[in-house]
C-alpha cells in the first residue's frame, strides 16, 4: 500500500515545502495532459536538480508510489496523465541552458527548457536546434526527448532522436546514469536511442546533450494553393520523387486555412481546397535550384496560387499561419480532438479521402493540418462536448482513423507516442512476441515496474524473464477498472 | 567450425533455437569487414546471412526501401542509383546491409548525412533463443512502442541476428567533388567549422580532403569557400571518400576507431603517426603499432571523454566505462538467455562479470 503522507514529508524535507503539491486543487492541475484522458495523482513534486529528482524516485520507491515524469503536458496520448496513487515528477523548474559549445556542435540543457527558448537562445549565436514541434512555445526539451518529438523541420533534419547525443537519467532505483556521449559514438548498446521516445517509462531525464546545427545561410519559404486536396497531396510526392527534400513540407486543408486566416491574417488563400507550405534551405545557389524544382512540381499539378516570401517578415507571417493553427481552431467549436498517426507518403491522398468519409459518416467537423512530407497526419475533430453523444461519436471516429492509418501501412503515432490512449491499439501493429520483447527492454531498465506504469504497452504484455519480479514489487498497480474515463480502453 | 547458411528468417530462428538448446556458440557474419571488432573467440559455428539477400519493397517516392539483411551494399547501391537515390553507408562493396548496421559504422560523410543508425526505421531480427521480433514501421516518422532496432544497431550480433530492415534512403547529390590540399587537422577543423555544409573534412598527417556534394551551383559556392581557406587545393571527382578508407590501408597493423567530441580530436590523434581524422565529427581511424601505442591512444581518448575500439586486429572494444551495466546485462539475458551469440565480444561477456 502506498504511504502518501510519509512520502510527502520526505519530499518536503528534501525539496522544500513549496516544491511539493499535495492539495486536491493543485493536484487536479496535473491530472491530465493534452489528451482526452483525465487521471489523478497522490503528489506532485517540482524538483530543481538531478539530486532532487533522485530523492523523488527513492521516496516513491520507499513508500510504494509509481513515478510519472512530466514535461509541459502537451502530449496528445496521455503519456503524462497520472493514474492511481502516483507521484508526478514535473521538470518544469529545471530550466537552465547549462552550456553551448559550438566547437563541438552541442549544448547541454535541463529538461524543463521550453523548445522555443532553446531555439531563440541558439539563434542569436548563429545556431539552431532542428526539432520544432508546433507546441514549441510550451513543450519542453525533456518532453521532446520522451516523445521523440517531430515538427515541420524534421523532414530534412530528422526527428528528436537524431539531435540528442546523450542524456542523464535517474533510473528506477534512484541512481543517476549518463547514456550516449558528447562524441559521435558511445560504448555499449545504444541505450540513448531507446530512451528517446520511451515516454517516461525508463527513468526521469535530468539533463540532455543536444546536437546543434548552424543556421543555414539561405532559406526560402513558399505557399501554394490548390483547387483539390488530391492535387496538393500529389505535389508532395512529386517534390520528393524529383530529388528535393525540403526543410519543411506542410499541408493544410480549407477548413483550417479559413480558421487561420481569421486569426493570424497571414495572407493564406481562403478559396483554395488545400495549401502547401514549403521551405527549402542551404546555400544561395542550392536554394534557387530547389525553389525552381518545387515550383515546377506545383505547376505540374495545377497550382492555383503561388506566394514566395520576399523577406524574413513575410516568411515569419507564413509560418505564423501554420503554427497558430491549433489556436485558431477554437473558433470552430469549443473542444477538439487532435490525432497523430503516420502513413506512407504515397498513401496520403487515399487516407485523406478516408478521413473525410469517416467524419461525414459520424456527422463531425474535421480539419487537417499536418506534416505532409513525413506522412504524419493530424486530423482534428472539432466538437462541443456539452452536446450529448458527441464525445462518443468523436471517439468512434478516432478509432476508425487509427485503423485506417494502420491498414494503409502506417504507424500509430508520429510524434506524441502511445501513452494511455493508444496502448490497446498496439496489437494492431505488433505480435505478442514483439510486445514481449518490448516489455523485456522496459524491464531491463525498470524491473519492478515503477516508472510510468501501464503506459505504452497493453496490460497483457510481459517479459517472461521479469514477470515474477514485477508481480512481487511493492508498487500498487491500478486495476483495469481504475483507468480514467475517456481512455479508449 | 560449423557453417549455418540460412535461406529464410525461419531458418535463422530454427538454427538459433537449436543453438540455445545445445549451447552451440554462433557468430553472425556479414561481409567480415568488422569481424575483428570486439574480437570474438570460442566460436562453434558461423551464421552467414548472404542468402538472405532479397529486396522486399522499394518505393522511390517514399525514400524507403525494405531489404533482407544479407544483401550486399554494392547490390543495394546499384538498385537505388537507378532511381537517383543512395543509402549513405559508404561501406566496401562486399559488406552486407545487416553487417554494416550491426557493426555500428557510419559514412565518412556523416557531417551531412548523419549517423547510419538513424536510417534504420524498421527491423526484424531473431533473438538468441530463436524468437522473430519486429520493431519500428515503414514510415519516416514513428513513435510506436520501444525502438528495439536501436538496440540491435551497433550490438555486434550479441542480441540477435538482423534478418530484414527498412531503410531511409536519400537523393543522390547532383554533383560531388573532392578538394585535396596540403595541410593538417587544425586546417581541417577550420574548414569544417567555416564550411558547415561540407559532407566531410578528413585530415591525414600531411593532407586535407574535403568532400562536397549537393546541387551543382551549391558545390561551386562551397568549393569557393574551401579554396579561400586552403588556396592550394586540387579538385577531383573521386567515387570514394576518403580516398583511402581504413579498410584499404596496407599491412595488418591494428586500427582503432577513436570517437570524441570534435574539439578534442586534435589532442587525441596529434601524437600518432598514421591516421585519418574526421574534423567536425570527432571520429578518427588511427594505426596503433603495438599494445603500448594502443594503450596510450585509449588513455588519451578516455581523458577526452571518448572511446577507441579496435576495428582491425586484436585489442577489443577497450576498457571505457560502460554506463548502465545492469541494464546491459538484463538485456543480454532477455534476448540471448543461453549466451550463444557472438561469444567473446566484450558486450556479450558482460553477464559473466557479475
Amino acid at each position: 500500500m502506498a504511504d502518501v503522507d510519509a512520502a510527502r514529508r520526505e519530499l518536503e524535507a528534501a525539496l522544500g515545502p513549496d516544491a511539493v503539491i499535495a492539495d486536491p486543487l493543485g493536484r487536479r492541475l496535473y491530472a491530465r495532459d493534452a489528451s482526452m484522458v483525465e487521471g489523478g495523482c497522490a503528489l506532485v513534486a517540482l524538483p530543481t536538480t538531478a539530486e532532487q529528482v533522485q530523492a523523488c524516485v527513492r521516496a516513491a520507491a520507499t513508500y510504494g508510489l509509481p513515478v510519472v515524469p512530466r514535461g509541459s503536458g502537451t502530449g496528445l496520448a496521455g503519456g503524462a496523465t497520472p493514474i492511481g496513487d502516483s507521484l508526478v515528477v514535473a521538470t518544469a523548474r529545471m530550466t537552465r541552458i547549462v552550456e553551448v559549445r559550438p566547437e563541438d556542435r552541442l549544448a547541454w540543457v535541463e529538461p524543463g527548457v521550453p523548445n522555443l527558448d532553446l531555439a531563440n537562445h541558439l539563434r542569436t549565436r548563429g545556431w539552431t536546434f532542428a526539432p520544432d514541434p508546433s507546441s514549441q512555445q510550451t513543450s519542453s526539451i525533456g518532453g521532446n526527448v520522451n516523445t521523440n518529438a517531430g515538427g515541420p523541420h524534421c523532414l530534412a533534419y530528422g526527428v528528436t532522436s537524431a539531435h540528442v547525443l546523450a542524456v542523464d537519467m535517474v533510473m528506477a532505483d534512484g541512481s543517476l546514469e549518463r547514456f550516449g556521449a558528447e562524441g559521435p559514438e558511445a560504448p555499449g548498446y545504444d541505450l540513448r536511442g531507446v530512451i528517446v521516445g520511451s515516454e517516461g517509462t525508463l527513468g526521469v531525464v535530468t539533463r540532455v546533450c543536444v546536437r546543434i546545427l548552424p543556421v543555414p545561410p539561405a532559406v526560402r519559404t513558399m505557399l501554394f494553393g490548390f483547387d483539390s486536396v488530391d492535387a496538393c497531396a500529389a505535389t508532395v510526392s512529386a517534390i520528393i520523387a524529383g530529388g528535393v527534400v525540403p526543410a519543411a513540407l506542410e499541408m493544410m486543408d480549407r477548413g483550417i486555412v479559413r480558421a487561420v486566416e481569421n486569426f493570424a491574417h497571414a495572407g493564406y488563400p481562403v478559396d483554395a481546397a488545400a495549401v502547401l507550405l514549403v521551405e527549402v534551405d542551404g546555400t544561395e545557389a542550392g536554394v534557387t535550384e530547389q525553389t525552381r524544382r518545387v515550383e515546377e512540381a506545383a505547376a505540374d499539378h495545377g497550382v492555383s496560387s503561388v506566394r514566395i516570401a520576399a523577406d524574413e517578415t513575410e516568411r515569419a507571417g507564413l509560418w505564423k499561419g501554420r503554427k497558430s493553427a491549433f489556436g485558431a481552431i477554437a473558433q470552430i467549436a469549443p473542444h477538439y480532438h487532435l490525432h497523430d498517426c503516420v502513413v506512407p507518403r504515397t498513401k496520403l491522398v487515399e487516407v485523406m479521402r478516408g478521413v473525410y468519409a469517416i467524419a461525414e459518416h459520424h456527422g463531425l467537423i474535421v480539419t487537417n493540418v499536418f506534416h505532409a512530407g513525413d506522412g504524419n497526419l493530424h486530423p482534428l475533430f472539432s466538437f462541443d462536448r456539452s452536446v450529448p453523444g458527441t464525445l462518443e461519436r468523436v471517439l468512434r471516429a478516432s478509432d476508425e482513423v487509427v485503423r485506417l492509418c494502420v491498414d494503409a501501412g502506417g504507424a500509430l503515432s508520429g510524434e506524441h507516442g502511445i501513452g494511455l490512449e493508444k496502448r490497446d491499439f498496439m496489437p494492431l501493429v505488433f505480435t505478442d512476441e514483439d510486445l514481449e520483447a518490448q516489455a523485456c527492454l522496459r524491464s531491463s531498465f525498470d524491473p519492478d515496474g515503477r516508472m510510468n506504469p501501464r503506459k505504452v504497452l497493453p496490460d497483457g504484455a510481459r517479459c517472461g524473464e521479469f514477470a515474477v519480479a514485477a508481480a512481487g514489487s511493492g508498487v500498487a498497480a491500478a486495476d483495469a477498472a481504475d483507468l480514467p474515463e475517456g481512455s479508449w480502453i | 567450425m560449423d557453417l549455418i547458411h540460412p535461406r529464410t528468417a525461419a531458418d535463422v530462428a530454427d538454427a538459433l533455437r537449436e543453438a540455445s538448446t545445445s549451447g552451440r556458440r554462433v557468430l553472425v557474419v556479414g561481409g567480415r569487414r568488422h569481424i575483428d571488432k570486439g574480437n570474438p573467440s570460442g566460436v562453434d559455428a558461423e551464421l552467414w546471412t548472404t542468402q538472405l539477400d532479397g529486396v522486399v519493397a522499394y518505393e522511390p517516392a517514399e525514400m524507403l526501401t525494405v531489404v533482407q539483411a544479407g544483401m550486399r551494399c554494392d547490390a543495394l547501391g546499384a538498385m537505388l542509383a537507378e532511381h537517383g537515390q543512395e543509402w549513405p553507408a559508404d561501406a566496401p562493396p562486399e559488406a552486407t546491409v545487416g553487417g554494416v548496421i550491426a557493426s555500428g559504422s557510419s559514412s565518412a560523410r556523416r557531417m551531412r548525412v548523419g549517423p547510419l543508425r538513424d536510417t534504420v526505421v524498421e527491423m526484424e531480427f531473431v533473438t538468441g533463443d530463436g524468437r522473430l521480433v519486429r520493431s519500428g514501421a515503414r514510415t519516416v516518422k514513428n513513435v510506436t512502442g520501444y525502438d528495439l532496432h536501436r538496440l540491435a544497431a551497433g550490438s555486434l550480433g550479441t542480441l540477435g541476428v538482423i534478418t530484414q530492415v527498412a531503410l531511409k534512403v536519400r537523393p543522390l547529390p547532383e554533383r560531388r567533388l573532392t578538394l585535396t590540399a596540403p595541410g593538417d587537422l587544425p586546417l581541417a577543423t577550420a574548414i569544417a567549422s567555416e564550411v558547415t555544409l561540407a559532407a566531410g573534412v578528413v585530415a591525414t598527417t600531411d593532407a586535407v580532403e574535403v568532400r562536397l556534394e549537393g546541387w551543382a551551383g551549391e558545390v561551386d559556392e562551397l568549393a569557393a569557400a574551401v579554396t579561400r581557406l586552403a588556396p592550394a587545393s586540387t579538385p577531383e571527382d573521386l567515387p570514394s571518400f576518403p580516398r583511402a578508407p581504413w579498410w584499404t590501408w596496407p599491412g595488418d597493423a591494428t586500427i582503432a576507431e577513436v570517437a570524441v567530441a570534435p574539439s578534442r580530436l586534435v589532442g587525441v590523434v596529434s601524437a600518432t603517426t598514421t591516421y585519418a581524422a574526421l574534423a567536425g565529427v570527432g571520429l578518427a581511424w588511427v594505426v596503433a603499432a603495438n599494445e603500448d601505442e594502443l594503450g596510450e591512444l585509449r588513455r588519451r581518448a578516455e581523458r577526452a571523454g571518448g572511446i577507441a575500439p579496435v576495428v582491425r586486429g586484436p585489442g577489443g572494444l577497450g576498457s571505457a566505462d560502460v554506463r548502465g551495466a545492469d541494464v546491459l546485462r538484463r538485456l543480454k539475458r532477455s534476448f540471448d538467455p543461453a549466451h550463444v551469440l557472438a561469444p567473446g565480444r566484450s558486450l556479450a561477456d558482460l553477464p559473466q562479470t557479475r
